[in-house]
């Protein structure tokens, strides 16, 4: 394995970008990635925040500290990861970060590794998605992501401008992958329009340092409301209309309780 | 003298009958309270090097030349090795030697759950081990897995017959009872997850064998390995310093330690082998799961009539029965029960002492039916126990050599008290309530243990014996009740300690048993050099021993007439030194020394969403006299936050389908972190045991986790009227709960109303 | 070649591509006391600062820190957090505590006097299987002596 500064955003050439390491580095280390080089990005990729354009390589540290974005998005940084996490990780690190599926993370031979079998739905599901979960039951565990979903947020890369939502996509058996991104595409930044409100809520086992059971963001501009949800589908979860069309599996129905609870009491705190 | 005894010998509640040389124990106990230095609060004598990080772990050890081990483990619960060849492994770069099945018993070819371990290699960096462990070629024959325990016993599958206990006519006393509760409870995997993983460095040095190894018994391991390999126990020494965690899985060698044995006799180098955290969670035990069907017989008025309980333990692969029916058995002095308790042999990984086994799941099960008991004839729960009280051991019908659970319950009061204000601070979506649990344990260590002391010329003492501090701060108290004895400031004794070469024989450190096992022992070595120190002052100064004593360091006379810094008498032995030798004594015979205490908790609870916020806990615990209460609160808050997260938060899952095990890593196993503590107050009764040792002290290690999930679970009936069932109280165990709930309440609403409506 | 500055000495080190940096610490250059208990990034034990913010040594690649400058615990044994630990009772079996302190000293830089949620907040990355947090919380809160 080899690694190397970036000279730019395009200066990818096929390698695996690295920038906090949170994500990419432990599954390194787990065998699931074997990139033969890594990119540094860091010193390429923008960092701060500019009016309501936040850079790519903004850490959730310094998003949690700041008084200038929405609160959905400053609440889901507070309660993602951990203190050092958030120190190390990036704005898009998070977005792009892989699900929590134990059978995944443990390389079980599942459709996202490109199996023919989701042993999650058979098996143990408790923490797994309770929507659009028939092909893999993954849930994507971003609390960033759901804010910014809520918050209708763009996304900026290398080569376009799309909407928060375009960036996910549900694995199918022909692509079974959960991004949009092209080889050698970066994120750069994303544009967090000002709501008039916004909230997040998480549930999780223990009080910080855990990934959402669920987690909703509600943002209100003018008289429309957007909700989203993580934790609860294999992408962060846009809410349209009820959730009375969730397909829970036998063991995590009390997500569709929590998830149900929690988006009232989002939409109320919108005021 | 030394003395022969046949005696009973109890670890983590199990006894086996032994031949003991004991020693006299002739010192009088010290009057209760605080002394000059024991019973007041003392900081770890070793708290600089672990802050500072200069404390050596086994884990920090770099040997010159060491080599370091991976092992290939079995993939799969049940499966056999058809094939293995290593030769890939024995070309793989860095690789020094490669064993499999072969070559040593402690890797198999049947492997009857993940974890086994079947060949390892070691190298000149783990990675290279850990690559050339990939380059094995095995070929494995998959077998079915059998995971549930109720059908194991059904089939027969079982650890050890079923242990059944009976006392009185239990089927009577249900007959005789006003009302019949009965409730099925299960409890959880649970991992220890020391932060130190599991780990051996060995070298051969001469026909002599090395052993540095993080464990609780350094004497054990010794013995282990001796047998194991067929050497004389002398042959063995065994190095433990500082130890990151062990929690009961941590007294014995393992497969590791024989891996590193073998391949160091192989390279002729040290060799280490170190379990990763993934192997950790899947290879080194756990505490097992349970399933207790329990029913309670009361009169009206509260006395109960029957208890009886039906314990299916889990227990994996191999490992032993704990007692979960333990308290059930201890608690109250109900004249009809009736326990049986089965070793389910599952194709799980085995199952070790994890902190009063048995007993904190078993009361778990018997302290919450206990509660939904009182909530059905309307008694207060905290009169109820009072009613209840045991004030013998009908178990086994023999007195308690100390018992202050009243004491317990009466200074839990002021807590208890507090739950109308919990209650009324309840909103429409979050209920509070208060709940409380009774604890018993064993703790009260025994012989043998022995310590010396050898006080130099300095008037310094240096405590010498080949325990071992597993973090639990027993290596300050023996400090203190050295230096209380002795009579000299603490900051004047040192203590050497974790090296079996370098001092006699000590206890194991489990089942609460450290300082009680050799802090009488410490006392008599430290009485055994005052003596000696007071009668070579009686010559030098021409007094009688009598008028002599030596306080705060200093050599005094009855009369005042003579006050001389230690220093003076034993200077006189310019570079010799008193040597003081003290063994521990025997238990008080024919009776059963045990520990006790209740908790109170405060909880609040979100009913749409599950959550659970443990606000405060408080815990009353009688251990006998206390060495050092800053220590002990220490112990009482990690066990309680140990508690907490086996209530809350933590269970190890397997695939239901192949039994392979999903919660190997600290994401998804869910520790209690910072934001997960409540407020904890603690107090301890601090009367000694008049019947145990020259100390009358128990031990503190495992009694506070052992109430913790009962007192939540009934501050939750409390709060709202909920039975939660099951650990882990996960958000999907609570809603569960609270849904039942709700649903009865309807029913009986509907029963109640008038007919039509 | 990565070069690092450890504790304020400088350093040149000889590795592969993929070694962390807690292995440095640890293994080339013998500061012991930063503790490696998960390695996957999930308890804290192994925390360093890294130009002065915590970090988990044990993900982050030597590499990618090439030019950094790092304190460890044993840049921090004369700091006054270290004496408020042992005071406060604040370990028991000591392994997590390296960590737990750097993260400590890194609060109270930042912000003198914390509150008990501030404290739970900043420390909640550091697990301890002990259960020391209410001693170190107190230790944190009157770290000042």
């Amino acid at each position: 394995m080899e690694l190397r500064q970036a000279s730019s955003v395009t200066d990818l050439d096929g390698g695996l970008p690295l920038h906090g390491g949170t994500e990419v580095v432990p599954l390194i280390k787990a065998g699931i990635l074997r990139p033969g080089e890594l990119v540094d990005i860091r010193g390429v990729v923008p960092r701060g925040i500019d009016g309501t354009r936040i850079g790519a390589g903004t850490s959730l540290a310094e998003l949690e500290a700041s008084d200038r974005i929405p609160e959905a998005l400053r609440e889901a940084c507070r309660l993602a990861a951990s203190p050092q996490l958030r120190n190390m990780g990036s704005l898009a690190g998070n977005l792009l970060q892989a699900t929590r599926c134990w059978y995944w993370r443990l390389a079980w031979p599942c459709r996202l590794h490109g199996g023919d079998e989701c042993f999650a739905r058979e098996g143990e599901h408790r923490e797994h998605a309770i929507v659009a979960n028939d092909f893999c039951a993954s849930a994507h565990p971003s609390d960033v992501a759901a804010a910014l979903l809520a918050l209708d947020a763009t996304v900026v890369t290398t080569t376009r401008e799309l909407p928060l939502a375009e960036l996910y996509r549900l694995p199918t058996a022909a692509d079974r992958s959960t991004t949009t991104l092209e080889a050698g595409e970066l994120i750069l930044h994303v544009d967090v329009p000002q709501p008039d409100a916004s909230t997040y809520l998480k549930a999780m086992e223990r009080k910080r340092w855990a990934f959402p059971i669920v987690g909703v963001a509600a943002a209100r501009s003018g008289s429309t409301t957007r909700v989203a949800l993580a934790g609860v589908a294999p992408v962060p979860w846009l809410l349209e209309g009820s959730l009375d069309d969730a397909t829970p599996l036998p063991r995590n129905a009390y997500k569709l309780d929590i998830a149900r609870a929690l988006v009232a009491r989002a939409t109320a705190a919108l005021g | 003298m030394a003395r022969l005894i046949r005696t009973e010998k109890e670890v983590e509640g199990r006894y086996e009958e032994v031949w003991l040389v004991v020693e006299e124990d002739a010192l009088e106990q010290w009057p209760s309270g605080p002394r000059e230095i024991v019973g007041r609060p003392a900081t770890r004598i070793d708290g600089l090097e672990r802050a500072r990080g200069e404390a050596v772990y086994t884990a920090d050890l770099k040997l010159p030349g060491m080599l370091h081990t991976a092992v290939l483990r079995s993939p799969f619960a049940h499966a056999r090795v058809v094939r293995i060849d290593l030769a890939g492994a024995l070309a793989s770069p860095g690789v020094h030697a490669a064993i499999g099945p072969e070559d040593i018993s402690q890797l198999e070819e049947e492997c009857g759950f993940q974890g086994a371990a079947v060949a390892a290699v070691c190298a000149d960096t783990f990675a290279q081990a850990r690559a050339a462990v990939a380059a094995i070629d095995v070929e494995w024959e998959q077998l079915d897995v059998l995971l549930d325990p109720d059908e194991a016993i059904a089939r027969g599958e079982q650890l050890d017959e079923p242990r059944v206990r009976t006392r009185g006519d239990y089927e009577q006393g249900l007959a005789d009872a006003d009302v019949v509760l009965e409730g099925e409870f299960r409890t959880q995997v649970v991992l220890h997850n020391s932060l130190e993983t599991h780990q051996s460095v060995v070298q051969w040095v001469g026909d002599t064998l090395e052993v540095y190894i993080s464990t609780q018994y350094i004497w054990g391991i010794r013995d282990e390995v001796a047998k194991g390999i067929g050497i004389p126990a002398d042959k063995v020494r065994v190095i433990c310093h500082y130890m990151g965690g062990g929690f009961g899985s941590k007294n014995s060698p393992d497969d590791y330690t024989f891996i590193a044995i073998e391949l160091a006799k192989r390279t002729h180098r040290p060799v280490r082998c170190a379990l990763t955290r993934r192997e950790e969670n899947i290879a080194t035990g756990n505490r097992n799961a349970t399933i207790q069907r329990l029913t309670i017989g009361a009169k009206s008025d509260g006395t109960l009539t029957a208890l009886g309980g039906e314990y299916v333990n889990a227990v994996g692969w191999s490992g032993w029965v704990a007692p979960t029916e333990g308290p059930m058995q201890l608690l109250y002095s109900c004249p009809n029960v009736k326990t049986t308790t089965w070793g389910a042999k599952i194709n799980q990984p085995p199952m070790k002492a994890f902190r009063a086994p048995g007993f904190v799941e078993g009361t778990f099960g018997v302290e919450s039916l206990l509660d939904e008991l009182a909530a059905k004839l309307d008694l207060d729960p905290l009169e109820l126990r009072r009613k209840n009280y045991a004030h013998h051991d009908a178990a086994d019908e023999r007195p308690f050599s100390g018992k202050s659970l009243m004491e317990c319950y009466r200074r839990a009061e002021p807590h208890w008290d507090r739950r109308l204000e919990v209650r009324s601070r309840s909103t429409e979506t979050v209920k509070r309530g208060v709940g409380l649990a009774s604890q018993i344990w064993y703790g009260g260590g025994g012989p043998p243990s022995y310590a010396w002391i050898r006080v130099g010329s300095d008037g310094r003492a240096t405590v010498v014996t080949a325990m071992q501090d597993i973090g639990t701060g027993t290596k300050t108290a023996m400090a203190q009740i050295a230096a209380e004895e002795l009579g000299i400031p603490l900051e004047h004794v040192t203590v050497s300690l974790g090296d079996s070469a370098r001092g006699p024989y000590a206890a194991i450190s489990a089942g609460s048993s450290t300082t009680p096992s050799m802090g009488p022992a410490v006392r008599a070595a430290a009485a055994d050099a005052k003596r000696q120190i007071i009668e070579i002052a009686a010559q030098r100064y021409h007094l009688e021993e009598r008028v002599l004593d030596l306080r705060g360091g200093t050599v005094v006379s009855a009369d005042g007439n003579l006050s001389t810094p230690l220093e003076e008498v034993v200077g006189l032995l310019d570079d010799a030194q008193i040597l003081g030798k003290g063994a521990r004594g025997p238990n008080p015979t024919g009776m059963q020394v045990l520990t006790f205490g209740v908790q109170v908790a405060e909880v609040a609870v979100d009913i749409e969403t599950g959550e659970i916020w443990v606000e405060r806990i408080a815990a009353v615990h009688d251990i006998g006299r206390v060495i050092n209460p800053l220590g002990a609160s220490s112990q009482i808050e990690g066990g309680i936050i140990q508690g907490i997260g086996h209530t809350l938060s933590e269970e190890r899952l397997h695939d239901p389908k192949t039994g392979r095990i999903l919660t190997t890593g600290l994401d998804a196993y869910k520790l209690p972190t910072f934001a997960d503590v409540p407020e904890i107050v603690s107090e301890l009764v601090d009367e000694p045991d008049g019947h145990l040792t020259n100390l009358g002290s128990k031990g503190l290690g495992e009694p506070p986790i052992v109430p913790t999930a009962a007192a939540i679970a009934n501050a939750i009936r409390d709060a709202t009227g909920a039975d939660v069932r099951q650990l882990p109280i996960s958000r999907e165990e609570m809603l569960r709960a609270l849904r039942e709930a709700e649903q009865r309440t309807a029913e009986k609403e509907k029963r109640g109303a008038p007919a039509g409506v | 070649m990565p070069e690092l500055e450890v504790n304020g000495h400088h350093y040149e080190i000889h590795a592969e591509v993929g070694e962390s940096l807690a292995d440095t610490l640890r293994d080339d250059l013998g500061l012991t006391g930063t503790k490696v208990a998960c390695d996957e990034g999930h308890c804290g034990a192994c925390t360093v600062l890294v130009d002065g913010v915590p970090t988990l040594s044990c993900i982050t690649l030597l590499h990618a820190v090439d030019g950094a400058s790092v304190t460890t615990i044993e840049g921090l044994r004369e700091h006054p957090m270290v004496h408020a630990f042992v005071r406060a009772d604040a370990m028991q079996c000591g392994f997590c505590t390296p960590g737990q302190i750097v993260s400590a000293v890194s609060l109270v830089e930042a912000n003198r006097d914390p509150s008990t949620d501030d404290i739970r907040h900043a420390m909640a990355g550091n697990l301890c299987r002990c259960g020391a947090y209410p001693k170190i919380e107190e230790a944190i809160r009157t770290w000042r002596g």
